[in-house]
């Protein structure tokens, strides 16, 4: 891992393992499948469900600073404590977790390797244990929303720009029109197909490999540049509602180091349902 | 039903689905799905002769252990019922029926199967209006 710009960002299984019982870190579950952690987890590791903790229950947005610092505080998180997120779906929900964190400058904040799957997979101890940390004094400055997150009308005035780039992180088929959501998935949440104009297809996943860990910097740098997406170029990732564009948008920052990368969590969901808003569509079925 | 019993009631229907695979003959077959994280159940529907009562149903389907589930629980639970019993199913008595603790921050995956149900039946309806009036008509 040390190949990568910012390889303190991530920890394998076994720097997992041998820290289970550091006081000075924190090991976070965050899943789609909100019963996951229940049938099993790592020793010592608490959850945090990006529906219930990390979202305002009312406002499509994030929790705010005060709830945050609570959030932590109740988790027994402090401003210096180490904190590595893993989950299930290649870490999907674990990046965007994250992605929240650094909303707020928590300093530390690390993804295990290939997440849950590859935790189980190489036999490691599970438990349905609930852990209990002493609470502390969490602060948190305001939420920054100008540096790592991206609005609708700042993606607009984004395509009208050069030197820049824009991912579109979701399958072919949603980046064609074809379809709204992922192959599998139901057809419901967007009025319209297609995608942001200017935005360049790189699917998410193509990140990982089989075992859910990340491509070596190489091949991400082919992956990525291949497509003009490149260091010197403010970038920004849409996908659905922000989760896989989070995935990309770490393996961008932290795995390429490209100092400037944004996350449209609006992303399609906003977007394809936008009035006015202009989409181009390949699809013509 | 504490939170851990209805943690095992969940996974037990979600490891052993019941009432599980499609269904021939069938009146209706109807896919629903959860855009927010991607759940989908398709249930298959039979309707008595008389047109009113649940003969049969069952359901397949991908995603989270609570959607899952609760379709699973939700065939068992509406098995021979009258159709006028689904429409007085309110969304809350499933979310009570599967553990309210548990599933409180999922409404919509267990519910889906419900509203899927639901919009079974409406359409098992509209076809047999569709089929008396051409009958009528013929």
């Amino acid at each position: 891992m040390a190949e990568y710009a910012h390889p303190e960002v991530l920890v394998d299984t076994t720097w997992v393992a041998e820290h289970l019982n550091d006081p000075n870190v924190r090991i976070v579950e965050s899943n789609e499948d909100i019963l996951l952690y229940d049938q099993g987890h790592i020793p010592g590791a608490i959850k945090i469900d990006w529906v219930a903790d990390l979202n305002d229950q009312v406002v499509r947005d994030y929790l705010d600073r005060e709830h945050f610092e609570q959030l932590l505080s109740a988790k027994g998180i402090g401003n210096d404590t180490t904190v590595v997120f893993y989950g299930d779906k290649n870490n999907w929900w674990a990046t965007y977790a994250l992605w929240v964190f650094k909303l707020y400058g928590h300093k530390d904040a690390r993804i295990m390797n290939g997440g849950r799957a590859k935790w189980i997979a190489e036999g490691h101890d599970m438990t349905k244990e609930v852990p209990s940390y002493a609470p502390t004094n969490y602060k948190a400055p305001e939420r920054d929303d100008s540096t790592i997150r991206a609005f609708r009308d700042q993606v607009r005035e984004h395509i009208k720009k050069s030197g820049v780039a824009l991912v579109d992180v979701r399958s072919p088929q949603e980046y064609s029109g074809e379809r709204t959501h992922m192959p599998e998935y139901p057809q419901e949440g967007t009025l319209r197909g297609g995608h942001i104009p200017t935005a360049v297809s790189i699917p998410w996943a193509q990140a990982v490999k089989e075992d859910s860990t990340f491509k070596s910097r190489a091949d991400l740098e082919a992956l990525y540049g291949g497509k003009g997406v490149t260091p010197d170029k403010d970038v920004v990732a849409y996908c659905r509602i922000g989760e896989r564009s989070s995935h990309t948008w770490f393996v961008l920052t932290y795995l390429l180091g490209y100092p400037q990368v944004r996350n449209y969590d609006g992303s399609w969901t906003e977007w394809g349902n936008g009035v006015g808003l202009p989409i181009e569509k390949s699809y013509q079925g | 039903m504490d939170r851990q019993e209805a943690i095992e009631f969940l996974l037990d229907h979600y490891q052993n689905p019941r009432n599980h695979g499609p269904l021939d003959p069938v009146d209706v077959t109807m896919p629903g799905g959860n855009p927010g994280c991607g759940d989908i159940v398709t249930i298959y529907l039979k309707v008595n002769d008389a047109g009113d009562q649940i003969e049969h149903v069952t359901f397949e389907g991908t995603g989270c252990t609570i959607s899952q589930a609760a379709a699973s629980i939700l065939t068992e639970m509406v098995e021979g019922q009258p159709l006028a019993t689904i429409d007085d199913m309110d969304f809350n008595d499933m979310i009570d029926q599967l553990g309210r603790e548990v599933v409180n921050t999922r409404p919509r995956c267990a519910t889906l199967a419900l509203g899927t149900l639901k919009a079974a039946i409406t359409q098992y309806r509209n076809n047999k209006i569709r089929a008396d009036l051409d009958a009528s008509s013929a």
